[in-house]
């Protein structure tokens, strides 16, 4: 019993910051609208501004650095400079970012606000020297014995530090004359206006407060939790799950959800550690039960169909299909033919995984642009196809195009899986399943030690009627076979995207991304195209997981990862999410792909390339929601009139 | 005798502690149009909800005497029980003919191999209908770019693709002029002629007057009066209802 009260106490310091971070979400939404992806990745920045003061006494801005004295900082200044620069960096995102996106669709402001989310973190370990740098205490190292047991007092000073900043938000927003306007002004911002006072300076205000309050609990917790380059970016999962927990409307609610979540890893942590608990379960469950408690509460709250009155109705940048498909395909297929001639080495392993990331881009515009879920997750589908690829060659002995539909075939079924909350929940808030869900799959099966083998998933290359198609040959980097493998591959199921876009498939998903409740009265099963949308989309992921499987001989869960996820919806989305040229464009700026080969190999920028990526995709969210794609083409069409096909 | 096209028992549905719709019986047969008249709030909306399945509803509601009151919207649609809406609700992203096209409810599998195929479905004449409506000449044109009068009758050609035998117009007529008011009516009449039966909700008295066959007025959730419209717009209960009762002696 001792032992539970200890690890009750030992979840409060992850549980604050879980709770600071959803009790912010709740109270930027209410002032915004905006659901912040990116309230982690302020929290990030505040821990590691705070460590570098202490350590050399050097402020860190995002561009420049500005000494203050020759040695270490003390505890408290140092505290307050980093939770002043989080706010000012809080502000920086409202003026730059969100405030030009207030009429935006919701696409818009999520990918914005996940660009933001990778933006901060990449630049962490670009500005930082994350070598050897502590966190040392700032709180008390004291401690107390109750029942049995010793607790830290700096975990009870955490707990009360959560409750507090999460009770003066709500008051704040409840009983202050500024409070109750920055709340009318998230609903109708002309009815503000007319009160006098602007929902703008009132929006900038939330977003001070709710930075500077999640800068100082993470910064107060970061003793106890440790520094890590990423680890607090992740922690606006837990955040988001607490946050809709609450509904969105209440802000206490969102605190003690956040604290419970916190606990409750905690204990999980301790369950793990008894005997008989099973092996498969040790690693990756403190990530799934995230997951688990977003899905569980947003199917219990949501709804099959949007309710008369509900903002069901979500707009979206216009689809256009390709008028020409063939032709367009002879192009491609030839300029494809000869820049694998032309290339060798990491050229043109570069060319090949742009095809592959068109293909898994492709995946998104099936899904987010034409049947309009937002889904965070398509990492995780070509992860699970590239996993299972590993075990069909190496372990069952599947042969080559076997292995790729039976390992697209279970993606498929993940897909479906992941898909199912997306009947009942949309939106931005289907985006926080989704990329729950990607984090979970990454922690619990990737990243799992019992499921992984120490050495690596190998992965045995691919051969057809005694031919060996394997992506190396000796010292031959990637093979020419292998590369007319992946462009035969990705060119068939491009063009089979096409047909069905063009046809019932791309119409009924259309109607039921324009409007559920209009579809199913036209007789179309809304659940049941979902569905199929997401197995489709996952398919097409999937089979690319088996051919960065096949072209890297060998996965680990940094191939997959949840921020490669990100980064390739960030360029779907920077390609133009509703367009299949979109995915083309996508695939060759996508990671390791031919603009990453550029940086890398001839500018020697690669480091800088997750920062560019989330850069872009904010620029793009902010300035061109269409795309690049959608901007190009919507210069041509001005010229040529339009054809109608069909 | 065959039973009516479309036929609802003790249709009651409750929004929290408010009764929206108390014990409705109605019936509607097959060439026949069917009026329902009430003023703002009587609970005309929720009635197209209740029976089209976008509401939870108690009672009964039956096609051609098939009960599909556990079905879900898009499986009533299936059995034949079309609407349209209020504020139109066009696939904005389709073209007319794509917004006539997609209805009439075929599974997404069978899309899928349809369109990999490249087969179309047979017994689908889409354009026979956007021609009945004369929406040829506008067929490949989002509906954004139509009138508005237009795009309530793209909204009656998308109700009735496929094998629709009842339709339940809401409020199709608002916001048209006279004459397309007028030209609304004739287009509404033909579709009973078909052998469909038409269930119009309109405050438009002079339409529902001219081609309504019967007529049903709600106020307060529940049926007060039922007949001709002649013998309704004749009842003292509908006057009270529509003027305020100081008015009537």
């Amino acid at each position: 019993m001792d032992q539970v009260l200890l690890f009750i106490t030992l979840g409060f310091a992850g549980g604050a910051v879980y709770a600071v971070i959803a009790a912010s979400i709740v109270s930027l939404h209410a002032a915004t609208g905006v659901l912040n992806f990116a309230q982690g990745s302020l929290a990030l920045w505040g821990v590691w501004v705070v460590a570098e003061l202490r350590h050399s006494g050097t402020l860190v801005l995002p561009v420049g650095s500005i000494p203050l004295g020759s040695g270490p900082m003390a505890a408290w200044p140092a505290a307050g400079l980093g939770v002043l620069s989080v706010a000012a960096l809080a502000l920086a995102a409202h003026l730059l970012v969100f405030r030009p996106l207030r009429t935006a669709p919701p696409l818009a402001q999520v990918v914005a606000s996940v660009g933001l989310m990778l933006a901060i973190a990449s630049l962490v370990p670009l500005r930082f020297s994350t070598e050897g740098v502590l966190a040392p205490p700032i709180l008390t190292e004291r401690t107390l014995e109750a029942a049995g047991t010793v607790i830290n007092v700096s975990d009870l000073i955490l707990l009360a530090t959560a409750l507090t900043v999460a009770a003066a938000l709500s008051a704040y927003l409840r009983f202050t004359r500024w409070g109750v306007a920055t709340r009318a002004g998230a609903e109708d911002e002309l009815a503000a206006r007319l009160t006098g006072l602007s929902p703008d300076r009132l929006a900038a205000v939330m977003w001070l407060l709710t930075g500077a309050a999640t800068a100082l609990v993470a910064i107060l917790a970061a003793p106890t939790l440790g520094l890590d380059p990423i680890g607090y970016m992740f922690y606006v999962l837990p955040g988001l799950a607490a946050a809709l927990l609450a509904r969105l409307t209440s802000i206490m609610v969102a605190c003690l959800a956040g604290l419970a979540i916190g606990v409750l890893q905690s204990i999980l942590l301790l369950l793990s550690t008894f005997d008989g608990w099973p092996v498969w379960a040790q690693a990756g469950l403190g990530d799934a039960v995230p997951f688990v408690i977003v899905v569980v509460a947003l199917v219990i709250l949501g709804r099959r169909l949007p309710a008369r009155g509900a903002l069901g109705t979500v707009r979206m940048p216009a689809v256009a299909l390709p008028t020409r498909p063939w032709p367009t395909a002879g192009v491609l297929l030839a300029a494809a033919a000869l820049a694998i001639g032309l290339t060798s080495g990491s050229w043109r392993f570069g060319v090949v995984t742009s095809i592959i990331m068109a293909l898994i881009a492709l995946s998104l515009v099936v899904l987010t642009g034409y049947l309009g879920q937002i889904s965070l997750a398509s990492m995780a589908f070509a992860g699970t196809g590239g996993f299972i690829l590993s075990r069909a060659t190496m372990a069952w002995n599947v042969p080559f195009p076997l292995s790729v539909l039976l390992s697209a075939g279970v993606a498929t079924l993940v897909g479906v899986l992941v898909g199912l909350p997306a009947l009942r929940v949309r939106g931005a808030q289907l985006a926080v399943v989704t990329l729950a869900g990607a984090v979970a799959v990454q922690q619990a099966a990737f990243a799992n030690p019992a499921l992984t083998p120490f050495e690596g998933n190998l992965i045995d290359g691919p051969t057809l009627f005694g031919w060996d198609l394997a992506v190396r040959d000796g010292t031959d980097l990637t093979t020419s076979a292998f590369a007319a493998t992946v462009v035969v591959i990705v060119g068939v199921l491009a063009m089979a995207v096409v047909r069905l876009l063009a046809g019932f498939t791309g119409q009924s998903f259309l109607a039921v991304r324009s409007n559920e409740r209009a579809a199913a009265s036209v007789g179309i099963d809304v659940a049941r195209v979902k569905l199929a949308g997401f197995a489709l989309s996952a398919f097409l992921a999937g089979v690319g997981g088996c051919l960065i499987g096949y072209s890297r001989s060998q996965l680990s869960v940094e191939s997959f990862n949840v921020i490669v996820g990100l980064s390739v919806l960030c360029m779907a989305y920077v390609g133009g999410i509703t367009r299949v040229s979109g995915a083309l464009i996508a695939g060759l700026i996508a990671p390791l792909g031919v603009l990453y080969t550029l940086l890398n190999t001839t500018l020697g920028l690669g480091h800088y390339y997750t920062l560019i990526a989330a850069c872009a995709l904010v620029l793009t969210a902010v300035l061109n929601p269409v795309g690049i794609a959608g901007g190009t083409s919507g210069l041509l069409h001005r010229r040529t009139p339009r054809k109608v096909v069909l | 005798m065959n039973p009516p096209l479309l036929a609802t028992e003790g249709l009651t549905v409750h929004y929290g502690g408010v009764r929206a719709n108390t014990d409705i019986d109605l019936h509607a047969g097959a060439g026949e149009v069917v009026g329902l008249i009430g003023p703002n709030g009587a609970g005309k909306t929720t009635f197209v909800d209740a029976v089209t399945g976008f509401t939870p509803s108690h009672g009964t509601v039956s096609v051609a005497g098939r009960r599909v009151d556990r079905l879900a919207p898009h499986q009533r649609r299936r059995a034949g029980l079309a609407r349209t809406w209020q504020a139109g609700e066009l696939f904005t992203d389709l073209t007319v003919r794509q917004n006539v096209a997609v209805a009439g409810g075929r599974g997404p599998l069978r899309n899928l191999c349809n369109d990999l195929i490249g087969r179309a479905e047979p017994g689908d004449d889409v354009d026979a209908v956007l021609e009945t409506f004369g929406l040829l000449p506008v067929a490949d044109r989002r509906p954004g770019k139509l009138s508005l009068g237009r795009q309530k009758i793209v909204g009656v050609a998308r109700a009735l693709a496929g094998a629709t035998r009842v339709i339940l117009l809401d409020e199709p007529a608002a916001g048209l002029d006279t004459d397309e008011s007028a030209e609304f009516g004739t287009h509404v009449r033909a579709v009973a002629e078909t052998g469909r039966a038409v269930l119009l909700i309109d405050h438009d008295m002079t339409l529902v007057a001219a081609i309504c066959d019967r007529v049903y007025v709600l106020d307060y959730g529940a049926v007060i009066a039922s007949g001709t419209p002649g013998e309704v717009l004749a009842d003292p209960a509908v006057r009270t209802a529509y003027l305020g009762s100081e008015l009537v002696p």
